[in-house]
Protein backbone atom coordinates (compact mmCIF):
# COMPACT_ATOMS: atom_id res chain seq x y z
CA UNK A 1 0.00 0.00 0.00
CA UNK A 2 1.54 3.51 -0.85
CA UNK A 3 0.15 4.99 2.45
CA UNK A 4 1.03 2.53 4.64
CA UNK A 5 4.71 3.43 4.26
CA UNK A 6 4.17 7.01 5.90
CA UNK A 7 3.10 5.45 8.59
CA UNK A 8 5.17 5.72 12.03
CA UNK A 9 5.79 1.74 14.07
CA UNK A 10 3.40 1.00 16.08
CA UNK A 11 3.95 1.44 19.78
CA UNK A 12 7.37 3.08 19.82
CA UNK A 13 8.19 2.93 23.24
CA UNK A 14 11.23 3.98 24.83
CA UNK A 15 14.35 2.99 22.85
CA UNK A 16 18.01 2.76 24.63
CA UNK A 17 18.43 6.27 23.67
CA UNK A 18 15.56 7.62 25.04
CA UNK A 19 16.73 5.67 28.29
CA UNK A 20 20.04 7.13 28.47
CA UNK A 21 18.24 10.82 27.94
CA UNK A 22 16.11 10.10 30.87
CA UNK A 23 19.32 9.13 33.05
CA UNK A 24 21.00 11.72 31.93
CA UNK A 25 17.85 14.40 32.82
CA UNK A 26 17.64 12.59 36.14
CA UNK A 27 21.10 12.90 37.03
CA UNK A 28 21.26 17.02 36.35
CA UNK A 29 18.05 17.19 38.62
CA UNK A 30 19.51 15.36 41.88
CA UNK A 31 22.93 17.57 41.07
CA UNK A 32 20.93 20.87 40.88
CA UNK A 33 19.46 19.68 44.53
CA UNK A 34 22.57 18.93 45.63
CA UNK A 35 23.79 21.91 44.66
CA UNK A 36 20.99 23.82 46.24
CA UNK A 37 21.56 22.42 49.30
CA UNK A 38 25.30 22.41 49.74
CA UNK A 39 25.17 26.36 48.88
CA UNK A 40 22.67 26.67 52.10
CA UNK A 41 25.19 24.49 54.18
CA UNK A 42 28.16 26.48 53.21
CA UNK A 43 26.63 29.87 53.86
CA UNK A 44 24.58 28.63 57.14
CA UNK A 45 27.97 27.67 58.49
CA UNK A 46 29.94 31.48 57.27
CA UNK A 47 27.63 34.43 56.90
CA UNK A 48 24.09 33.12 58.05
CA UNK A 49 23.01 32.20 61.25
CA UNK A 50 21.71 28.34 61.90
CA UNK A 51 19.79 30.08 64.35
CA UNK A 52 17.31 31.18 62.00
CA UNK A 53 18.56 29.67 58.65
CA UNK A 54 19.43 26.00 60.13
CA UNK A 55 21.74 23.71 58.15
CA UNK A 56 21.06 20.81 56.20
CA UNK A 57 23.09 18.85 57.91
CA UNK A 58 21.04 19.60 60.97
CA UNK A 59 17.85 18.82 59.43
CA UNK A 60 19.15 15.32 58.04
CA UNK A 61 20.18 14.50 61.74
CA UNK A 62 16.42 15.26 62.72
CA UNK A 63 15.08 13.80 59.89
CA UNK A 64 17.18 10.88 60.97
CA UNK A 65 16.29 10.70 64.83
CA UNK A 66 12.42 11.50 64.04
CA UNK A 67 12.66 8.22 61.55
CA UNK A 68 14.39 6.20 64.64
CA UNK A 69 12.09 7.33 66.90
CA UNK A 70 8.91 6.18 64.73
CA UNK A 71 7.44 10.07 65.23
CA UNK A 72 8.42 11.00 61.56
CA UNK A 73 6.20 8.14 60.49
CA UNK A 74 3.00 9.14 62.90
CA UNK A 75 3.29 12.63 61.35
CA UNK A 76 3.31 12.31 57.70
CA UNK A 77 1.19 8.98 58.05
CA UNK A 78 -1.56 11.84 59.58
CA UNK A 79 -0.93 14.35 57.23
CA UNK A 80 -0.55 11.77 53.94
CA UNK A 81 -4.64 10.51 55.30
CA UNK A 82 -5.56 13.74 55.45
CA UNK A 83 -4.39 15.25 52.46
CA UNK A 84 -5.02 12.37 50.62
CA UNK A 85 -8.70 11.69 51.58
CA UNK A 86 -9.40 15.26 50.66
CA UNK A 87 -8.26 14.62 47.50
CA UNK A 88 -10.17 11.71 46.66
CA UNK A 89 -13.17 13.16 48.19
CA UNK A 90 -12.50 15.90 46.04
CA UNK A 91 -12.46 14.25 42.90
CA UNK A 92 -15.60 11.72 43.81
CA UNK A 93 -17.75 14.78 44.59
CA UNK A 94 -15.41 17.35 41.77
CA UNK A 95 -15.43 14.71 38.47
CA UNK A 96 -19.32 13.84 38.67
CA UNK A 97 -20.47 17.59 39.16
CA UNK A 98 -18.04 18.80 36.53
CA UNK A 99 -19.59 16.22 34.06
CA UNK A 100 -23.15 16.44 35.28
CA UNK A 101 -22.13 21.14 34.79
CA UNK A 102 -20.68 20.78 31.34
CA UNK A 103 -23.75 18.31 30.41
CA UNK A 104 -26.21 21.02 31.12
CA UNK A 105 -24.66 24.59 30.23
CA UNK A 106 -28.40 26.57 31.78
CA UNK A 107 -28.04 24.97 35.31
CA UNK A 108 -24.07 25.79 34.54
CA UNK A 109 -24.91 29.41 33.77
CA UNK A 110 -27.31 29.27 37.04
CA UNK A 111 -25.13 28.11 39.25
CA UNK A 112 -21.39 29.70 37.89
CA UNK A 113 -21.82 32.96 40.50
CA UNK A 114 -22.17 30.58 43.65
CA UNK A 115 -19.49 28.29 42.15
CA UNK A 116 -17.03 31.10 41.32
CA UNK A 117 -17.74 32.73 44.52
CA UNK A 118 -16.73 29.74 46.71
CA UNK A 119 -13.59 29.03 44.35
CA UNK A 120 -12.17 32.88 44.88
CA UNK A 121 -13.01 32.54 48.59
CA UNK A 122 -9.76 32.02 50.44
CA UNK A 123 -10.41 28.86 51.79
CA UNK A 124 -7.43 28.62 54.51
CA UNK A 125 -10.09 31.00 55.86
CA UNK A 126 -12.72 28.89 56.61
CA UNK A 127 -9.56 26.67 58.63
CA UNK A 128 -11.20 28.23 62.18
CA UNK A 129 -14.43 27.27 61.18
CA UNK A 130 -13.43 23.80 60.37
CA UNK A 131 -11.65 23.58 63.30
CA UNK A 132 -15.16 24.52 65.05
CA UNK A 133 -17.60 22.30 63.42
CA UNK A 134 -15.55 19.34 62.85
CA UNK A 135 -12.95 19.33 65.80
CA UNK A 136 -9.23 18.77 66.14
CA UNK A 137 -9.16 15.34 64.36
CA UNK A 138 -8.81 13.88 60.91
CA UNK A 139 -12.25 15.33 59.93
CA UNK A 140 -11.96 19.27 59.83
CA UNK A 141 -8.21 18.60 57.88
CA UNK A 142 -9.84 16.32 55.10
CA UNK A 143 -12.89 18.92 55.02
CA UNK A 144 -9.87 21.76 54.23
CA UNK A 145 -7.77 19.65 51.84
CA UNK A 146 -11.46 18.78 50.33
CA UNK A 147 -12.42 22.58 49.80
CA UNK A 148 -9.05 23.43 47.94
CA UNK A 149 -9.34 20.98 45.76
CA UNK A 150 -12.92 19.99 44.48
CA UNK A 151 -13.41 23.12 42.32
CA UNK A 152 -10.12 22.19 40.54
CA UNK A 153 -11.62 18.99 39.70
CA UNK A 154 -15.03 20.29 38.42
CA UNK A 155 -13.51 23.77 36.72
CA UNK A 156 -10.76 20.97 34.81
CA UNK A 157 -13.12 18.76 33.93
CA UNK A 158 -15.69 21.20 32.89
CA UNK A 159 -13.22 23.12 30.34
CA UNK A 160 -12.07 19.06 29.48
CA UNK A 161 -16.08 18.41 28.25
CA UNK A 162 -15.81 21.46 25.87
CA UNK A 163 -12.71 20.72 24.04
CA UNK A 164 -14.34 16.82 23.35
CA UNK A 165 -14.42 16.93 19.80
CA UNK A 166 -18.01 17.38 18.11
CA UNK A 167 -17.35 14.80 15.64
CA UNK A 168 -17.09 12.59 18.46
CA UNK A 169 -20.33 13.55 19.58
CA UNK A 170 -22.20 13.29 16.36
CA UNK A 171 -20.16 10.14 15.51
CA UNK A 172 -21.95 8.55 18.55
CA UNK A 173 -25.00 9.94 17.75
CA UNK A 174 -25.27 8.61 14.53
CA UNK A 175 -24.73 5.13 15.65
CA UNK A 176 -27.55 5.56 18.46
CA UNK A 177 -24.93 4.77 21.36
CA UNK A 178 -26.56 5.26 24.79
CA UNK A 179 -25.79 7.62 27.59
CA UNK A 180 -23.36 4.89 29.50
CA UNK A 181 -22.00 3.97 26.12
CA UNK A 182 -21.17 7.53 25.28
CA UNK A 183 -19.46 8.02 29.00
CA UNK A 184 -17.30 5.29 29.12
CA UNK A 185 -15.85 5.55 25.54
CA UNK A 186 -15.90 9.26 24.60
CA UNK A 187 -16.58 11.65 28.24
CA UNK A 188 -14.30 9.74 30.72
CA UNK A 189 -11.49 8.99 28.01
CA UNK A 190 -11.56 12.84 26.89
CA UNK A 191 -11.33 14.21 30.60
CA UNK A 192 -8.69 11.49 31.63
CA UNK A 193 -5.88 13.97 31.29
CA UNK A 194 -7.92 16.43 32.56
CA UNK A 195 -8.09 14.61 35.58
CA UNK A 196 -4.89 13.61 35.95
CA UNK A 197 -3.59 17.05 35.90
CA UNK A 198 -6.14 18.24 38.39
CA UNK A 199 -4.62 15.38 40.65
CA UNK A 200 -1.27 17.19 39.69
CA UNK A 201 -2.50 20.75 40.87
CA UNK A 202 -4.17 19.06 43.98
CA UNK A 203 -1.48 17.30 45.64
CA UNK A 204 -0.25 20.40 46.64
CA UNK A 205 -3.54 22.15 47.43
CA UNK A 206 -4.40 19.08 49.43
CA UNK A 207 -0.92 19.69 51.50
CA UNK A 208 -1.90 22.90 52.04
CA UNK A 209 -5.55 22.47 53.17
CA UNK A 210 -4.34 19.89 55.86
CA UNK A 211 -1.31 21.75 57.24
CA UNK A 212 -2.83 24.31 57.81
CA UNK A 213 -5.53 23.01 59.69
CA UNK A 214 -3.07 21.06 61.70
CA UNK A 215 -1.78 24.84 61.75
CA UNK A 216 -5.06 25.91 63.51
CA UNK A 217 -5.96 22.90 65.85
CA UNK A 218 -3.91 19.55 66.21
CA UNK A 219 -1.84 17.38 68.25
CA UNK A 220 -0.49 15.65 65.17
CA UNK A 221 1.10 15.57 62.15
CA UNK A 222 3.90 17.55 60.11
CA UNK A 223 1.95 21.20 60.33
CA UNK A 224 1.52 20.80 63.84
CA UNK A 225 5.16 19.61 63.92
CA UNK A 226 6.06 22.83 62.27
CA UNK A 227 3.73 24.91 64.21
CA UNK A 228 5.17 23.48 67.75
CA UNK A 229 8.42 23.73 66.57
CA UNK A 230 8.10 27.47 65.82
CA UNK A 231 6.50 27.89 69.17
CA UNK A 232 9.70 26.54 70.94
CA UNK A 233 12.09 28.68 67.86
CA UNK A 234 13.67 25.83 66.60
CA UNK A 235 14.15 25.87 63.17
CA UNK A 236 15.57 23.05 62.42
CA UNK A 237 12.56 21.63 63.23
CA UNK A 238 10.51 24.45 61.15
CA UNK A 239 12.30 23.46 58.07
CA UNK A 240 12.57 19.41 58.60
CA UNK A 241 8.78 19.72 58.32
CA UNK A 242 9.17 21.81 55.89
CA UNK A 243 11.21 19.58 54.10
CA UNK A 244 9.24 16.68 54.63
CA UNK A 245 6.19 18.07 53.66
CA UNK A 246 8.13 18.95 50.55
CA UNK A 247 9.72 15.31 49.76
CA UNK A 248 5.75 14.25 49.95
CA UNK A 249 4.66 16.72 47.21
CA UNK A 250 7.45 15.47 44.94
CA UNK A 251 6.96 11.72 45.47
CA UNK A 252 3.05 12.52 44.89
CA UNK A 253 4.15 14.13 41.93
CA UNK A 254 6.16 11.34 40.80
CA UNK A 255 3.41 8.71 41.62
CA UNK A 256 1.09 11.07 39.59
CA UNK A 257 3.56 11.35 36.26
CA UNK A 258 3.82 7.65 36.60
CA UNK A 259 0.22 6.95 36.29
CA UNK A 260 -0.52 9.77 33.61
CA UNK A 261 2.75 7.87 31.85
CA UNK A 262 0.73 4.37 32.20
CA UNK A 263 -2.96 5.81 31.44
CA UNK A 264 -2.79 7.88 28.76
CA UNK A 265 -0.42 6.04 26.13
CA UNK A 266 -2.35 6.94 23.34
CA UNK A 267 -1.29 10.92 23.50
CA UNK B 1 -28.75 1.20 -12.67
CA UNK B 2 -31.85 2.99 -11.30
CA UNK B 3 -33.97 0.38 -9.41
CA UNK B 4 -37.42 2.03 -10.28
CA UNK B 5 -39.83 -0.84 -9.17
CA UNK B 6 -38.57 -0.58 -5.51
CA UNK B 7 -39.60 2.50 -2.83
CA UNK B 8 -36.75 4.49 -2.39
CA UNK B 9 -34.48 3.96 0.63
CA UNK B 10 -33.32 8.01 0.92
CA UNK B 11 -36.69 9.91 0.44
CA UNK B 12 -35.80 13.75 0.59
CA UNK B 13 -38.33 16.85 -0.01
CA UNK B 14 -38.28 20.50 -0.47
CA UNK B 15 -35.55 20.29 2.27
CA UNK B 16 -34.92 23.53 3.54
CA UNK B 17 -32.47 24.55 6.22
CA UNK B 18 -31.18 27.40 7.85
CA UNK B 19 -28.48 28.20 11.00
CA UNK B 20 -30.34 31.02 13.18
CA UNK B 21 -27.39 33.44 13.59
CA UNK B 22 -27.20 36.17 16.27
CA UNK B 23 -27.67 39.61 15.22
CA UNK B 24 -28.54 38.62 11.61
CA UNK B 25 -31.50 36.68 9.59
CA UNK B 26 -30.50 33.00 9.57
CA UNK B 27 -28.24 31.77 7.16
CA UNK B 28 -29.83 29.82 4.41
CA UNK B 29 -27.92 26.26 3.63
CA UNK B 30 -29.99 24.32 1.64
CA UNK B 31 -33.38 25.63 -0.20
CA UNK B 32 -35.90 23.31 -1.53
CA UNK B 33 -33.99 20.35 -1.71
CA UNK B 34 -35.74 16.70 -3.33
CA UNK B 35 -33.80 13.88 -3.74
CA UNK B 36 -34.38 10.01 -4.21
CA UNK B 37 -31.69 7.14 -3.52
CA UNK B 38 -32.61 4.45 -4.74
CA UNK B 39 -31.41 0.72 -2.92
CA UNK B 40 -27.72 -0.38 -3.39
CA UNK B 41 -27.54 3.33 -5.65
CA UNK B 42 -23.84 4.98 -5.10
CA UNK B 43 -25.01 8.18 -5.39
CA UNK B 44 -22.07 11.50 -5.61
CA UNK B 45 -23.17 14.97 -4.60
CA UNK B 46 -21.12 17.65 -5.75
CA UNK B 47 -21.02 21.63 -5.13
CA UNK B 48 -19.08 24.56 -4.47
CA UNK B 49 -17.55 24.50 -0.92
CA UNK B 50 -19.93 25.93 1.82
CA UNK B 51 -22.33 25.21 -0.34
CA UNK B 52 -24.55 22.87 2.15
CA UNK B 53 -23.56 19.89 0.30
CA UNK B 54 -22.67 18.51 4.19
CA UNK B 55 -25.73 19.70 5.83
CA UNK B 56 -28.16 16.97 3.76
CA UNK B 57 -25.98 14.48 5.33
CA UNK B 58 -26.61 15.59 8.76
CA UNK B 59 -30.07 15.86 7.98
CA UNK B 60 -30.44 12.34 6.60
CA UNK B 61 -29.14 10.97 9.04
CA UNK B 62 -31.40 13.03 11.87
CA UNK B 63 -27.89 15.05 13.38
CA UNK B 64 -29.70 18.26 12.00
CA UNK B 65 -33.44 19.75 11.83
CA UNK B 66 -35.11 20.66 9.17
CA UNK B 67 -36.29 23.89 8.87
CA UNK B 68 -38.70 22.99 6.37
CA UNK B 69 -39.65 19.91 3.61
CA UNK B 70 -39.20 16.45 4.84
CA UNK B 71 -36.76 13.78 5.17
CA UNK B 72 -37.29 9.72 5.20
CA UNK B 73 -35.40 6.84 5.18
CA UNK B 74 -36.94 3.33 4.31
CA UNK B 75 -40.38 5.33 4.56
CA UNK B 76 -40.09 6.76 7.86
CA UNK B 77 -39.58 9.98 8.61
CA UNK B 78 -36.06 11.02 10.00
CA UNK B 79 -36.21 12.54 13.88
CA UNK B 80 -33.63 10.74 15.23
CA UNK B 81 -30.68 9.04 13.89
CA UNK B 82 -32.13 5.83 11.73
CA UNK B 83 -30.49 2.35 12.77
CA UNK B 84 -30.16 1.41 9.18
CA UNK B 85 -27.96 4.49 8.66
CA UNK B 86 -24.17 5.11 9.02
CA UNK B 87 -22.07 7.74 8.97
CA UNK B 88 -18.49 8.95 7.46
CA UNK B 89 -16.78 12.29 8.68
CA UNK B 90 -14.16 13.83 6.54
CA UNK B 91 -12.04 13.74 9.69
CA UNK B 92 -11.81 10.38 10.59
CA UNK B 93 -12.95 10.82 14.30
CA UNK B 94 -11.15 7.63 15.66
CA UNK B 95 -10.97 8.21 19.17
CA UNK B 96 -7.46 9.03 19.85
CA UNK B 97 -7.48 6.63 23.16
CA UNK B 98 -8.67 3.47 21.23
CA UNK B 99 -6.46 1.50 19.27
CA UNK B 100 -7.24 0.44 15.99
CA UNK B 101 -8.85 -2.44 16.31
CA UNK B 102 -10.87 -0.87 19.01
CA UNK B 103 -12.08 2.01 17.10
CA UNK B 104 -13.19 -0.38 14.73
CA UNK B 105 -14.83 -2.81 17.48
CA UNK B 106 -16.90 0.47 18.29
CA UNK B 107 -18.72 -0.13 14.77
CA UNK B 108 -19.61 -3.70 16.26
CA UNK B 109 -20.94 -2.82 19.36
CA UNK B 110 -23.35 -0.21 18.41
CA UNK B 111 -24.31 -2.10 15.35
CA UNK B 112 -25.95 -4.53 17.41
CA UNK B 113 -23.68 -6.93 17.00
CA UNK B 114 -23.34 -10.26 18.83
CA UNK B 115 -20.71 -9.54 21.33
CA UNK B 116 -19.12 -13.41 20.68
CA UNK B 117 -18.90 -12.28 16.55
CA UNK B 118 -16.82 -8.95 17.39
CA UNK B 119 -13.67 -10.12 17.19
CA UNK B 120 -14.13 -12.08 14.55
CA UNK B 121 -15.82 -9.40 12.48
CA UNK B 122 -13.10 -6.95 13.48
CA UNK B 123 -10.62 -8.57 12.15
CA UNK B 124 -12.01 -9.78 9.07
CA UNK B 125 -12.29 -5.95 8.52
CA UNK B 126 -8.45 -5.10 9.42
CA UNK B 127 -8.01 -7.93 7.10
CA UNK B 128 -10.21 -6.81 4.15
CA UNK B 129 -8.71 -3.06 4.51
CA UNK B 130 -5.30 -4.07 4.66
CA UNK B 131 -4.87 -2.93 8.24
CA UNK B 132 -2.89 -5.74 9.52
CA UNK B 133 -0.12 -5.33 11.71
CA UNK B 134 -1.52 -1.98 13.14
CA UNK B 135 -4.30 -3.64 15.23
CA UNK B 136 -2.85 -2.31 18.56
CA UNK B 137 -1.46 1.23 17.24
CA UNK B 138 -2.84 4.27 18.28
CA UNK B 139 -4.83 6.38 15.65
CA UNK B 140 -1.62 9.06 16.59
CA UNK B 141 0.70 6.68 14.98
CA UNK B 142 -0.93 6.13 11.42
CA UNK B 143 -0.93 7.92 8.14
CA UNK B 144 -3.90 9.98 7.36
CA UNK B 145 -5.03 7.06 4.59
CA UNK B 146 -4.52 4.13 7.32
CA UNK B 147 -6.68 6.82 9.72
CA UNK B 148 -9.36 7.04 6.72
CA UNK B 149 -9.10 2.91 5.92
CA UNK B 150 -9.66 2.54 10.16
CA UNK B 151 -12.70 4.77 10.02
CA UNK B 152 -14.17 3.23 6.76
CA UNK B 153 -13.56 -0.04 9.23
CA UNK B 154 -15.69 1.18 11.70
CA UNK B 155 -18.42 2.35 9.16
CA UNK B 156 -18.42 -1.36 7.63
CA UNK B 157 -18.40 -2.81 11.23
CA UNK B 158 -21.49 -1.13 12.21
CA UNK B 159 -23.07 -2.71 8.78
CA UNK B 160 -25.35 0.09 8.05
CA UNK B 161 -27.43 -0.34 4.64
CA UNK B 162 -27.15 3.32 4.14
CA UNK B 163 -23.55 5.03 4.25
CA UNK B 164 -23.06 8.61 4.37
CA UNK B 165 -20.02 9.76 3.25
CA UNK B 166 -19.04 13.10 4.09
CA UNK B 167 -15.63 14.21 2.22
CA UNK B 168 -13.84 11.01 3.65
CA UNK B 169 -11.04 11.25 1.59
CA UNK B 170 -10.98 14.88 1.19
CA UNK B 171 -8.16 15.50 3.49
CA UNK B 172 -6.02 12.69 1.77
CA UNK B 173 -3.13 13.40 -0.96
CA UNK B 174 -4.24 12.40 -5.02
CA UNK B 175 -2.88 8.85 -4.70
CA UNK B 176 -3.83 7.52 -1.20
CA UNK B 177 -7.49 9.01 -2.32
CA UNK B 178 -7.47 6.71 -5.43
CA UNK B 179 -6.39 3.74 -4.08
CA UNK B 180 -9.38 4.56 -1.30
CA UNK B 181 -11.48 5.23 -3.75
CA UNK B 182 -10.89 1.83 -5.99
CA UNK B 183 -10.97 0.00 -2.34
CA UNK B 184 -14.24 1.55 -1.55
CA UNK B 185 -15.42 0.38 -5.15
CA UNK B 186 -14.25 -2.93 -4.51
CA UNK B 187 -16.07 -3.42 -1.14
CA UNK B 188 -19.38 -1.24 -2.61
CA UNK B 189 -19.46 -3.99 -5.64
CA UNK B 190 -19.42 -6.71 -3.65
CA UNK B 191 -22.17 -5.99 -1.36
CA UNK B 192 -23.79 -3.37 -3.18
CA UNK B 193 -25.67 -0.79 0.07
CA UNK B 194 -27.08 2.64 -0.90
CA UNK B 195 -24.34 5.42 -0.59
CA UNK B 196 -24.30 9.17 -0.38
CA UNK B 197 -20.85 10.45 -1.08
CA UNK B 198 -20.42 13.84 -0.75
CA UNK B 199 -17.46 15.31 -2.32
CA UNK B 200 -16.16 18.14 -4.14
CA UNK B 201 -13.75 16.45 -6.20
CA UNK B 202 -15.88 16.37 -9.73
CA UNK B 203 -13.58 13.62 -11.32
CA UNK B 204 -13.91 11.88 -8.21
CA UNK B 205 -17.35 12.09 -7.80
CA UNK B 206 -17.70 10.63 -11.33
CA UNK B 207 -15.22 7.85 -11.84
CA UNK B 208 -16.83 6.26 -8.30
CA UNK B 209 -20.68 6.92 -8.47
CA UNK B 210 -23.89 5.81 -10.33
CA UNK B 211 -25.50 8.95 -10.40
CA UNK B 212 -23.53 12.44 -9.71
CA UNK B 213 -26.25 15.41 -8.36
CA UNK B 214 -24.19 18.66 -8.63
CA UNK B 215 -25.28 21.52 -5.89
CA UNK B 216 -25.26 25.48 -6.52
CA UNK B 217 -23.73 27.64 -4.28
CA UNK B 218 -25.39 28.50 -0.73
CA UNK B 219 -28.25 28.54 -1.08
CA UNK B 220 -27.92 25.27 -2.21
CA UNK B 221 -30.61 23.95 -4.76
CA UNK B 222 -30.05 20.88 -7.19
CA UNK B 223 -28.53 22.62 -10.57
CA UNK B 224 -28.07 19.17 -12.42
CA UNK B 225 -28.37 15.16 -11.56
CA UNK B 226 -26.64 13.09 -14.48
CA UNK B 227 -26.77 9.46 -14.26
CA UNK B 228 -23.14 7.92 -14.86
CA UNK B 229 -23.01 5.25 -17.46
CA UNK B 230 -19.17 4.19 -17.19
CA UNK B 231 -19.55 -0.15 -17.06
CA UNK B 232 -18.32 -1.93 -13.88
CA UNK B 233 -16.02 -2.88 -12.53
CA UNK B 234 -14.20 0.16 -13.17
CA UNK B 235 -10.54 0.65 -13.73
CA UNK B 236 -10.35 4.44 -12.21
CA UNK B 237 -6.58 4.82 -14.06
CA UNK B 238 -7.88 3.66 -17.21
CA UNK B 239 -11.47 5.41 -16.96
CA UNK B 240 -9.84 8.97 -16.64
CA UNK B 241 -8.89 9.57 -20.57
CA UNK B 242 -12.24 7.59 -21.52
CA UNK B 243 -14.74 9.71 -24.04
CA UNK B 244 -17.48 9.72 -21.56
CA UNK B 245 -15.89 10.51 -18.66
CA UNK B 246 -14.24 13.62 -19.60
CA UNK B 247 -17.75 14.79 -21.67
CA UNK B 248 -19.19 14.22 -17.88
CA UNK B 249 -16.45 15.81 -16.26
CA UNK B 250 -16.64 19.02 -18.45
CA UNK B 251 -20.06 19.39 -18.06
CA UNK B 252 -19.91 19.18 -14.22
CA UNK B 253 -17.18 21.69 -14.62
CA UNK B 254 -19.56 24.39 -16.44
CA UNK B 255 -22.88 23.76 -14.07
CA UNK B 256 -20.84 24.91 -11.48
CA UNK B 257 -20.04 28.13 -14.11
CA UNK B 258 -16.50 27.35 -13.40
CA UNK B 259 -14.07 28.77 -16.90
CA UNK B 260 -12.59 25.98 -18.21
Amino acid sequence: MSDSATARAPAGNAGPAQGAAAWRTGAAQAGLILVLLALWEIAARTVLNPFWSSRPSLIAERIWRLALSGELWVHCSITLQEAGAGLLLGAAAGVPLGIALARAPRTAKVVEPVVMGLYGLPRVALAPLFILWFGIGLMSKIMMAFTMVVFIFMLNVMEGIRTIDPDHLDLMRSMRAGRFYLARKVLLPAVTPWILASFRIGVGLALIGAVVGELIGANRGLGWYVEKSGGQLDTTGVFTGLVVLMILAMLANQLIGFVERRTIRWR
Amino acid sequence: MALTDTAPRVRVENLRIAFPRPDAAPLEVLSGISLDVADGEFVAVVGPSGSGKSTILRAICGLLKPAGGRVSVDGRPVTTPPPEVGFMFQKDALLPWCTVAENIRVGAELGGVARAEHAGRVSALIRLLRLDGFEDAFPKQLSGGMRQRASLGRLLAYNPSLMLMDEPFGALDYQTKIVMGRELLRIWEAERRAIIFVTHDIEEAVALADRVVVFSARPARIVADYAVDLPRPRDLRAMRGEAAFVRLTEAIWSDLALPA
